[in-house]
């Protein structure tokens, strides 16, 4: 299929342009905040992202590094680490797991992807999120609170509960 | 793009059918035929790696399945 | 095999025009652009923005974009096109079509349109990431592939989009198409089609 008009047909439309930015289709985000409610998933995604991020600068991997080794794209893991309204793909969440030695499932609740039967998790999330502030270097602080909160998802076990 | 010819018997049904579809849709036989093709060919690839096709009615949420064999 | 058209685009820092090419196919060499040079240079832009404090819902949206999956979702389809800008050697624009949807608007319902799936310029061709914009007239191009597709599939010009929020007045001001406003289905985007007249005033040629 060919299309074919004169050169100045062209360059004028070219130049109606202007500064519009042209795009079109289904966005990997919800580009609406208003639809955005503060959910109960918010709470533990923070953690996540703060996870991420952590258990990323504990290995010692830039965010290209860990998206190769992730098989992921370094674009979404930016935005993971950075946006709580964003809700990563299954996909990413599993390949995060895998590479992070974290059981899947308790990923995917993180992510707020799967339903936590529990309180419990929400609770260690929060608990987690405050006590690893973002700064520069991994401190011996974030390293424990890293610590315990792998343990949480390793051990955590639904039927202890009630 | 090359492009080649065939021949196509239809009923008499068949050619109303094509016909009524020609006007309501605004386009040729031709482009009527090229379009169930690309239906058929779209609908049989994704039933084909699991999905089902299903009709729903908006006014009752009901689903009828409607499956390609 | 790709049919290719000569276009003209403006250069952003001269504005000069550019020979183009306006082909009717996505191939490899279009992947490994995006994935070599879109990618890389997104980024870049997505790091500097972090790093300016910009807030994450002021992104460009369509970065998370796999046209690797995209395309090889479609393979072999016969009710999906691929069209692609390349200049300088390089992949400048993207977009991916459905031909099997019909149009919503009151005066055309349920008449067959081509549906643009996806559709996306390089990096560095986007005024809204705070550098200098390389080439113009990307999108228009590629829209107006679209549009004459549908015209050479016997649709007369009948297109449908999803716009991406900043783009809405493109759509409603520069091409003329009906805006039927927000679409719950679709993240609340909103819903542009091209009726036959409007197509034709699009595509016309001025004397």
């Amino acid at each position: 299929m060919k299309l074919e008009r004169r050169k100045e047909w062209w360059i004028d439309r070219a130049r109606r342009e202007g500064d519009a930015v042209v795009g079109a289709g289904l966005v990997a985000r919800d580009p609406a905040p208003e639809s955005r409610s503060l959910a109960a998933g918010e709470e533990t995604r923070i953690a996540f992202g703060r996870f991420v991020h952590l258990m990323r600068r504990r290995q010692g991997y830039s965010m290209e590094q860990l998206a190769e080794r992730a098989d992921l794209e370094p674009s979404e893991l930016l935005v993971i680490e950075d946006d709580v309204h964003y809700v990563p793909g299954p996909r990413t969440v599993y390949k995060l797991a895998e590479t992070f030695e974290v059981p899947q499932q308790r990923l995917m609740q993180l992510a707020g992807l799967a339903a936590a039967n529990d309180a419990g998790l929400a609770r260690e999330a929060v608990r987690f999120a405050a006590r690893s502030e973002s700064i520069e270097k991994l401190t011996a602080e974030e390293s424990a609170a890293l610590e315990v909160f792998v343990a949480v998802l390793s051990e955590w076990d639904p039927k202890r509960m009630k | 793009m090359t492009k080649r010819t065939m021949t196509l018997n239809l009923t008499d049904a068949e050619m109303r059918a094509l016909d009524e579809l020609s006007v309501r849709k605004d386009l040729s036989k031709t482009a009527v035929l090229r379009q169930a093709l690309r239906l058929y060919q779209t609908i049989d690839a994704r039933v084909e790696k699991g999905e089902k096709l299903v009709f729903e009615n908006d006014a009752t949420k009901e689903k009828a399945e409607l499956m390609l064999l | 095999m790709a049919e290719v058209s000569l276009i003209y685009l403006v250069d952003g820092a001269t504005g000069e025009a550019v020979e183009a090419e306006l082909r009717d196919a996505i191939k490899a060499a279009q992947l490994v652009d995006w994935q070599t040079k879109w990618q890389p240079a997104l980024i870049t832009v997505l790091q500097e923005l972090d790093r300016r404090g910009v807030p994450v819902g002021q992104w460009p949206q369509s970065w998370h974009w796999d046209w690797r999956k995209k395309t090889a979702a479609v393979q072999g389809l016969l009710a999906f096109r691929g069209f692609c800008v390349v200049a300088a050697g390089v992949t400048q624009g993207l977009a991916q079509v459905d031909l099997t949807k019909g149009a919503r608007e009151a005066g055309q319902v349920g008449k067959p349109l081509v549906y643009v799936d996806y559709l996306e310029v390089a990096p560095w061709n986007r005024p809204d990431l705070g550098q200098q914009l390389r080439f113009r007239g990307v999108g228009t191009a590629l829209l107006s592939a679209v549009v004459a597709l549908s015209e050479a599939e016997g649709f007369k010009g009948r297109i449908g989009l999803h716009s991406l929020p900043q783009a809405d007045r493109f759509y409603r001001d520069r091409c003329g198409m009906t805006d039927l406003g927000p679409d719950a289905a679709y993240q609340g985007l909103r819903y542009f089609e091209m009726t036959p007249d409007q197509a034709q005033a699009f595509l016309k040629e001025e004397e």
